[in-house]
């Protein structure tokens, strides 16, 4: 039952392997940018020792990796991809097959985004963890963890750029709604930029009752260890209400857009 | 017992009608006015297991409608469809696992990655076995002559390949039901009765019933037995093809450039239907008078700068049936 899809994943790995010179590009042009925030944090940590409980090794941690991470919310597209489908009337063939076009959906996510982490997420952050002497999680538990916490941020921001995507369904143009929420708030609340104990306090208010702190700030945090024991348990419980949360609204769009399909036609 | 079953088939759809200029537009947002229309309107036919049918008709008709429908991705507005004991929209991903579809205009095989990656794809989609799944490529790869682009990228194949290898596709997981909207659009002559001679043996070899829409009056000549032509979203002919060419097709049509534009043209045994400057068309039956006979009167009475003889089209005929009836 699951196996194909996975056959989804494998494939949209290997598809993801053809186009070479364009993942080599985006990896050259991520690198120079961390360099850049790399060495922005470093002049702005000289004669302070420590800022928000971050010294200047914790906050370079913090900022290796969730640039590291930030390369999925660039990457994965599933919004556009959506759009796309529907705007071609592609979708109708991906309807014709006995799938479930969500889990679908996924596994290609998955697959292309598997590429991703193995060919620029993991080399990047390797460069940057040898050259600047970056920590460990610290321990082997808590990097497992993380790896839980990454997964499940990634769920989330799939299930919201599904959920967006599912929108081109009535309105075949989402790219400004696409812009907003995931480039405006995802981006802002998501914590990639700085870790949110950094934020003025209203605006970290307004970052508790949004999903987007799921996607970087918590795994992120519980690599650096700022997140322990029971406040990193409650972040892993928050991130998977937001799974099934976003997963079953993802659901509920995607049926209702199937029944607009088929009443007004494609 | 017929394996598609379809009555009173209706459709209609509501388009809102925008109303121009600012004001216009400001109050379509408040009050939205729309029209009603009916792309499927109260058709009614059967197929048995194993038929080769044509489903034909202008742009707009009605086919494509019909099409998604039985395929499920469409509810109907009214009347009952039936497919192998399903109701396509209900057992949508039931349905699906039993019939294959072909678009003339898209592909459903994955563009960046070479072919052969497609199917074992579709193979798991399917769960195909894995025997069933090497006998059927081998089948098909032979019939259709698939091997030397089987590791291809699909986005280099040309259009006759990528067409062939989406007839494949479509096929592997042995479908009761084959669906095709335009297959042949585009493609070459030499493609086109590729496609036709193949489709012509799947049917008799693995008794697929077929359904087939095309303008292509010549796809319909050559591949189907049976004959059902929509217009306006209604059924205007179901029935054999030689009843309708006995009836309709023997008209042929004269289509002539005169040396001016002649005020009064006067020929026996020839209906002028159309007439565009210098440019005249007109239509004879070959069985009352030869096309030699018609050129001979012409070039007696008038001065002929070029002439061309045409087969008639699908729309053509759709028109006579409407000027003189069906039966």
């Amino acid at each position: 039952m699951m196996k194909k899809y996975i056959i989804f994943t494998v494939k949209a790995f290997q598809r993801t392997l053809t186009y070479r010179f364009e993942l080599w590009m985006e990896l050259f042009i991520n690198v120079l940018f961390m360099l850049v925030y790399v060495y922005l944090w470093k002049a702005l940590y000289t004669g302070r020792t420590s800022v928000e409980g971050y010294n200047l090794n914790g906050i370079l941690t913090y900022i290796v990796v969730s640039q590291t991470l930030l390369t999925f919310t660039f990457t994965l597209r599933i919004a556009r991809i959506i759009e796309e489908k529907v705007r071609t009337g592609e979708v109708v063939t991906d309807l014709m097959k006995p799938i479930d076009f969500q889990l679908m959906t996924f596994a290609t996510a998955a697959g292309t985004s598997s590429h991703t982490a193995l060919f620029n997420m993991l080399p990047k952050f390797l460069l940057f963890y040898g050259t600047f002497g970056l920590s460990l999680p610290p321990s082997l538990l808590t990097l497992s963890l993380f790896i839980v916490s990454v997964v499940l941020g990634y769920v989330i921001l799939f299930s919201i750029e599904f959920i967006i995507g599912i929108f081109a369904f009535w309105f075949v143009e989402i790219r400004g709604l696409y812009a907003f929420v995931i480039w405006g708030l995802a981006m802002l609340f998501s914590g990639y930029f700085l870790p949110l104990e950094f934020y003025p306090a209203f605006l970290a208010k307004v970052a508790v009752v949004l999903p987007f702190r799921a996607i970087i700030y918590f795994p992120t945090a519980i690599y650096t260890g700022q997140l322990m024991g029971e406040s990193l348990i409650t972040a892993l419980l928050i991130q998977l209400v937001w799974v099934v949360t976003l997963v079953g609204l993802g659901r509920l769009a995607y049926r209702a857009a199937f029944r607009k399909l088929v009443i007004q036609g494609g | 017992m017929p394996i598609i079953t379809v009555e009173h088939l209706s459709k209609h759809f509501k388009v809102h009608k925008r109303r121009t200029g600012f004001w216009g537009n400001l109050s379509s947002t408040v009050s939205r006015k729309h029209d009603i229309i009916k792309a499927v309107n109260d058709v009614n036919f059967s197929l048995d297991r194993g038929e080769l049918v044509g489903y034909i008709g202008a742009n707009g008709a009605g086919k494509s409608t019909t099409i998604k429908m039985l395929t499920g991705i469409l509810v109907p507005t009214s009347g009952h469809i039936d497919v192998m004991g399903l109701t396509p929209y209900r057992h949508r991903k039931e349905n699906t696992r039993r019939i294959g579809v072909v678009f003339g205009q898209r592909t459903q095989l994955w563009w960046d990655l070479p072919v052969i990656d497609s199917f074992e794809l579709l193979k798991h989609i399917y769960e195909i076995p894995q025997n069933l799944y090497k006998q059927n490529l081998e089948f098909f790869s032979e019939l259709l002559q698939l091997q030397p682009f089987l590791s291809t990228p699909v986005r280099r194949l040309s259009l006759g390949q990528r067409m062939r290898c989406d007839l494949t596709a479509a096929l592997l997981h042995n479908p009761e039901i084959l669906y095709l909207d335009e297959p042949t659009i585009g493609l070459d002559v030499v493609a086109k009765e590729q496609v036709r001679q193949f489709l012509r043996q799947v049917n008799a070899e693995r008794q697929v019933t077929v359904i087939l829409t095309t303008h292509d009056l010549n796809d319909v000549e050559k591949v189907c037995q049976r004959l059902i032509i929509i217009d306006n979203g209604k059924i205007i002919y179901d029935g054999g093809i030689d009843a309708l060419k006995k009836r309709y097709g023997k008209t042929r049509m004269l289509i002539v450039d005169l040396a001016q534009a002649y005020p009064d043209i006067q020929l026996e045994g020839v209906d002028l239907t159309r007439r565009d400057g210098n440019r005249i068309w007109l239509a004879f039956d070959r069985d009352t008078i030869s096309a030699s006979e018609v050129i001979v009167q012409l070039t007696a009475r008038y001065e002929i700068q070029d002439l061309t003889i045409s087969e008639p089209e699908i729309e053509e005929i759709v028109r006579r049936i409407y000027e003189l009836g069906v039966h």
